[in-house]
């Protein structure tokens, strides 16, 4: 059997430029304002796991702004037809500050798993596409097919949230108030993870379903407020959640990215993450969110984790106009006493970052890195 | 043992050979280094054998890089695993023991016997009733916590990434286990981390649909 692992074992070095682009397809339009300068494949290998042949996949790009306005951000479309043609990923790079001219690097590391004698087109195997670039203006290049526009747009205006806060904090010498922010030390006070599964199948068995309320979590300014929801609950699972919704602003509203809390059976919460979903709303207007599909959850060493409640917060607004709401730091503040819900309501990806320059850098790297935005 | 090449004194080559990749026992070993140190040619093949294994071992090496290399499609990766799994099967086979049916007959005949004293026991000391409310509550175990079987495309995290699963292939992007999951949208997984090396915050998803 020893003999049998080390030859199923198969180390693939891809070295050569020729060989590294039949594995990696990239594509830019001509008239994209980031084009790769070089790609590199580092260590892959490939390997027999069960049934199914396993390739693990690292590869790093180049990217040069060539445009003429500082990228804030972008999203790079990754995909494996040939295996997985119903399913893709992406790779986001938010909080960027690339002025024209300028190259950064991403990373893609992926693993693809296929079974054996599956059918092929012969292409390459994993092919990467823009799809879609935002600048510091807020405007955005790319075909944008995975949605991706939105998301930078939220999570720019949640970086410029928090590094004015966090600078405040900075200038006004709250320095307790700001290691506090970022989580340093207080491991007790870092968000809950859990594990997910995404079942797009219809629910066969409801035989021990359950309806359960949706209890909603409010920030003040926030424009469209929770009325009220339901799920179905079975176990670790829920299906088909609702939310009631009103329209309190005096602009329509055109999309409702809904956040999602879970409460597990010790009362501990966890941020799920938000659906995003298109809802026309006039002012005043109430509307219906639904969503189909079914959600299992589990902590982090796998185990079904029991749901004890659901609660639902607005995440973002857009209007009609184009303009975004998302909650200000006051209103985050004012949702919860619960200092690990306020924390996980507050981690943005430019907080999480700048909690990284803080604990490798101290205060005068994070002074630094703040003032070169401000 | 050595063999010392007749009427010359020198050590055999075969002991040679041996000796210059350190293969021969201890004594041998010993007797045969003290020749060389005094014999200018014997010493002289020593050196060109141990020459002669480090070519060697470098150009496997090259062309076993070359080979790699060279496979950069699914169909060929595939049929090199599977002649590797075929190789590896024909030499386990090889290697397998005597008298590996008398042990397995001998331990299926222990485990029937002592299945068969347990069913006995249970049957002589255990009323029926109890045996009948312990067969529903197995049941209703076993119903309840049977993970349900899922179809179609499924989005998941793993240890290492978050999956997407689509007609027995699997798509992984990884990501480290300091790693943030959380649901974006009802057709997608996302995880946000800090790359160490260029210290970007970096979100990746999979998709469903």
């Amino acid at each position: 059997m020893a003999a049998f692992a080390l030859l199923s074992i198969l180390p693939v070095c891809s070295r050569a430029a020729d060989s590294a682009a039949r594995w990696l397809d990239i594509e830019f339009p001509r008239d994209s304002p980031v084009l790769p300068v070089n790609s590199n494949l580092g260590l892959t290998t490939a390997r027999v796991q069960g049934a199914s042949m396993v390739l693990d996949l690292h590869a790093s790009l180049l990217l040069r702004n060539t445009g003429t306005k500082p990228i804030s951000g972008l999203t790079l479309r990754v995909e494996a037809q040939d295996i997985t043609p119903s399913g893709k990923g992406s790779v986001t790079v938010p909080s960027l500050r690339i002025k024209p001219g300028e190259v950064f690097p991403v990373r893609i590391d992926m693993e693809l798993a296929r079974p054996f004698n599956a059918a092929g087109a012969g292409g390459a195997i994993v092919q990467v596409s823009l799809d879609c670039a935002l600048f510091s203006d807020l405007t955005s290049y790319g075909p944008d097919q995975l949605q991706s526009r939105r998301t930078l747009v939220v999570y720019e205006l949640e970086a410029r949230r928090d590094r004015s806060f966090l600078a405040a904090l900075l200038q006004s010498g709250k320095l307790a108030e700001l290691r506090e922010e970022l989580n340093f030390g207080l491991q007790d006070l870092t968000p809950q993870q859990l594990g997910l599964e995404l079942l797009r199948a219809p629910h066969r068995n409801r035989s021990n379903e359950q309806a359960l309320q949706v209890g909603a979590v409010s920030f003040p300014s926030s424009p469209v407020k929770t009325i009220g929801g339901a799920a179905q609950v079975a176990g670790s699972e829920v299906r088909s959640p609702e939310v009631e919704v009103r329209n309190t602003s005096r602009k329509i509203v055109r999309t409702i990215d809904m956040g999602w809390i879970v409460r597990d059976e010790r009362g501990r919460e966890y941020v799920a993450g938000s659906v995003p979903a298109a809802l026309e709303l006039q002012p005043v207007q109430t509307g219906r969110m639904t969503e189909p599909g079914t959600l299992r959850f589990s902590h982090l060493t796998g185990q079904p984790m029991s749901i004890g409640a659901l609660l639902a917060f607005v995440n973002d607004v857009e209007f009609a106009d184009g303009k975004l709401w998302i909650p200000s730091r006051a209103d985050i503040e004012q949702a919860t006493s619960d200092p690990i819900l306020r924390r996980a309501l507050a981690n943005s990806p430019e907080q999480q970052r700048l909690s990284e320059i803080y604990r490798h850098k101290g205060m005068s790297g994070l002074s630094e890195e703040l003032r070169k935005g401000n | 043992m050595t063999v010392e090449t007749p009427n010359t004194g020198h050590p055999a080559l075969a002991d040679l050979a041996l000796f210059s990749s350190g293969d021969l026992p201890r004594g041998a070993r010993w007797r045969i280094g003290r020749h060389v140190k005094h014999c200018s040619d014997c010493e002289r093949q020593v050196f060109s054998f141990r020459g002669a294994k480090t070519e060697l071992k470098r150009e496997a090496q090259t062309e076993t890089l070359t080979a790699f290399e060279a496979i950069a499609d699914w169909t060929r990766l595939e049929r090199e695993m599977l002649g590797n799994i075929a190789v590896g099967l024909a030499a386990a086979r090889c290697i397998e023991k005597v008298g590996r049916k008398r042990t397995l007959f001998l331990r299926a005949a222990f485990a029937l016997a002592l299945t068969g004293l347990f069913v006995l026991g249970w049957l002589t000391h255990i009323p029926r009733d109890e045996t009948g409310r312990l067969y529903a509550s197995l049941q209703r175990l076993v119903t309840l916590n049977r993970p349900q079987q899922t179809t179609g495309t499924v989005l998941r995290t793993t240890a290492d990434g978050i999956a997407v699963r689509a007609q027995g292939a699997t798509l992984t992007i990884l990501h480290p286990p300091s790693a943030v999951v959380s649901l974006s949208g009802f057709s997608a997984v996302s995880a946000r981390y800090v790359d160490d090396d260029t210290g970007q915050v970096t979100v990746t998803k999979v998709y469903g649909q």
